[in-house]
């Protein structure tokens, strides 16, 4: 257990230190900055899309380019000729990454209310259940990522790619209104256009639509299948 | 009891033998060298040792456990110095160290061996800034945290300046002194003849030889070479009939001896006898180099193999 606490500790140290983490947290601080300032008081539209690319950038960046690095620099092979498995060690980033998204949500939510006076999340509960499973939703796409990406870089490179048309289906470019509509009925499939769309309506207190939760539940489920089945520790 | 027993190991990658039939044992306390080119198979078996792969055939017992079931037993015993692999660039060198003692039930204190490894100044260091020669400390000493009964190190030295080979040489004695039986990987001859008590050479996944380093030597049964000027004439029929001398030939101005045996100190004793007196005189030793074309049939070259 001192093993998991120490490598938890390091792990968080290397994660302040990698300037790539906190671009994750300064990007979507730097929109809601830039935006939020031309919105009504109350509104939440764009402090939902600030959490959601939050949340996206360090679900298809972060994550998946830690994990894959780690597997091609023989981190993760190393670690397993020591008492330690290696999947405690992916356990640890995963956990932390969470932390850190939670944290990135957070001060969003905290700068949005305090600075921008848009509303709090109506409700608590069903908004921190919204976000955790938007959450692994993204993760699992990361990890997938990580798992069938031959490096760190080409991991990124993979991450990036499949963020931006993600990002404009899921209705980060553009507010949803002004798409048009078979691209925002398209968009509500993708995991950020449902996490957006969930997240908005339990931060603004209307009933979160159940197909919403559907759609994230799948992703989580059957691409985190996948990305358990496809890993590879070398 | 030995500390490793490989019988009649086999590895294949699809149908490419890697391994092909290896059988040796290590004894506890010895510096056991593995020694051959890159693609021999050398690495294939130290990480079937390690239980990182699944033989093919075979068995394999390492501190009297089987290393792919018994696993988790043997992590905490052995320590492992692999090739290729990094840390992350962010980690300084005493989190590193810190990290891995962690890993142990009862570690060594990482503190010493940062210091007995000359890493002390570096302590607060990334890992990303480090030498090679650094890094390549920092890899050993992460090995040992563990106070491991055993010690697995895959080429060494490689990437190091000669003065730090020659100081890694001089701890790695410190590590079998403390008692650790240490397996090492080597492509160097000059590494394994300074280091290592017993020699396995592999050649295209087999086993050609197994023996001290002086055994392999002397094994070869092959002509040496001695050279030196002589400082006044005389008739090379002089020389062909000592005994042991292949051949007598000159080169410029330098006389070339070829022989077997004592076949030198018979020259030098005839000579002197006749009244020749001579100057620069050589005599080329055979070497583990010669050990290894003697053995395979090819030439070593380090660089090739890389």
């Amino acid at each position: 257990m001192t093993g998991f606490a120490t490598l938890g500790g390091i792990e968080i140290k290397l994660l302040l230190r990698d300037p790539g983490a906190l671009f994750a947290m300064a990007i979507p601080l730097f929109i809601l900055v830039v935006f939020g300032s031309a919105t009504e008081p109350g509104d939440t539209t764009v402090p939902t899309m600030a959490l959601t690319i939050a949340v996206g950038l360090i679900g298809l960046y972060t994550v998946p380019t830690t994990l894959a690095t780690y597997r091609e620099r023989g981190i993760l092979r190393r670690m397993s000729t020591t008492p330690v498995s290696p999947g405690s060690l992916l356990a640890a980033q995963l956990l932390l990454q969470l932390f850190f998204a939670a944290v990135a949500s957070a001060l969003l939510v905290a700068v949005s209310g305090f600075v921008f006076q848009a509303a709090w999340p109506a409700r608590v509960l069903p908004f921190a259940l919204v976000f955790l499973l938007g959450t692994t939703a993204l993760f699992s796409i990361g990890l997938v990522i990580a798992a069938l990406a031959a490096s760190g870089r080409a991991a990124n490179g993979v991450g990036v790619l499949l963020y931006f048309p993600l990002a404009f289906l899921g209705g980060l470019m553009q507010p949803k209104e002004a798409m048009p509509s078979f691209l925002a009925a398209i968009g509500e499939f993708t995991p950020l256009g449902a996490f957006r769309q969930a997240i908005g309506d339990a931060w603004t207190g209307v009933a979160v639509q159940p197909h919403l939760l559907g759609i994230m539940a799948a992703y989580a489920l059957v691409v985190g299948f996948a990305a358990v089945r496809f890993f590879r520790w070398e | 009891m030995a500390v490793i027993e490989v019988n009649d190991l086999t590895k294949r990658y699809g149908r490419f033998p890697a391994v092909n039939g290896v059988s040796f044992s290590v004894e506890q306390g010895e510096i056991f060298g593995i020694l051959g080119p890159n693609g021999a198979g050398k690495t294939t078996t130290v990480e079937c040792a390690e239980g990182l792969r699944r033989p093919d055939s075979g068995s394999i017992r390492v501190l009297g456990l089987d290393p792919v079931k018994d696993r988790r037993r043997l992590t905490g015993k052995v320590g492992v110095q692999l090739q290729e692999t990094l840390l992350p660039e962010n980690i300084k060198v005493w989190e590193a160290l810190h990290l891995y003692a962690s890993f142990y039930e009862a570690p060594r204190d990482w503190r010493e061996l940062l210091v007995q490894w000359g890493l002390a100044d570096k302590s607060k260091a990334r890992f990303g800034t480090l030498s090679g020669g650094q890094k390549q400390r920092l890899f050993i000493a992460l090995a040992l945290v563990g106070d491991p009964r055993l010690a697995f190190l895959d080429e060494l030295t490689t990437g190091l300046d000669p003065a730090a080979r020659r100081v890694t040489w001089e701890l790695i004695k410190q590590v079998r002194e403390s008692g650790v039986t240490v397996v090492l990987v080597s492509h160097f001859m000059d590494e394994v003849e300074e280091l290592c008590d017993r020699v396995a050479v592999f050649d295209r996944g087999r086993i050609v030889a197994l023996d001290t380093p002086s055994g392999l030597i002397s094994a070869v049964d092959a002509d040496q070479r001695m050279r030196f000027r002589p400082l006044v004439p005389f008739d090379d029929a002089l020389l062909a009939g000592v005994p042991g001398v292949a051949s007598v030939s000159r080169s410029g101005d330098q006389v070339v001896v070829t022989g077997r045996g004592d076949f030198a100190g018979a020259v030098t004793s005839v000579l002197a006898r006749r009244d020749v007196p001579v100057a620069g005189l050589r005599v080329e030793q055979h070497t583990l180099d010669d050990a290894f074309v003697a053995l395979t049939g090819r030439t070593f070259d380090a660089e090739e193999s890389r």
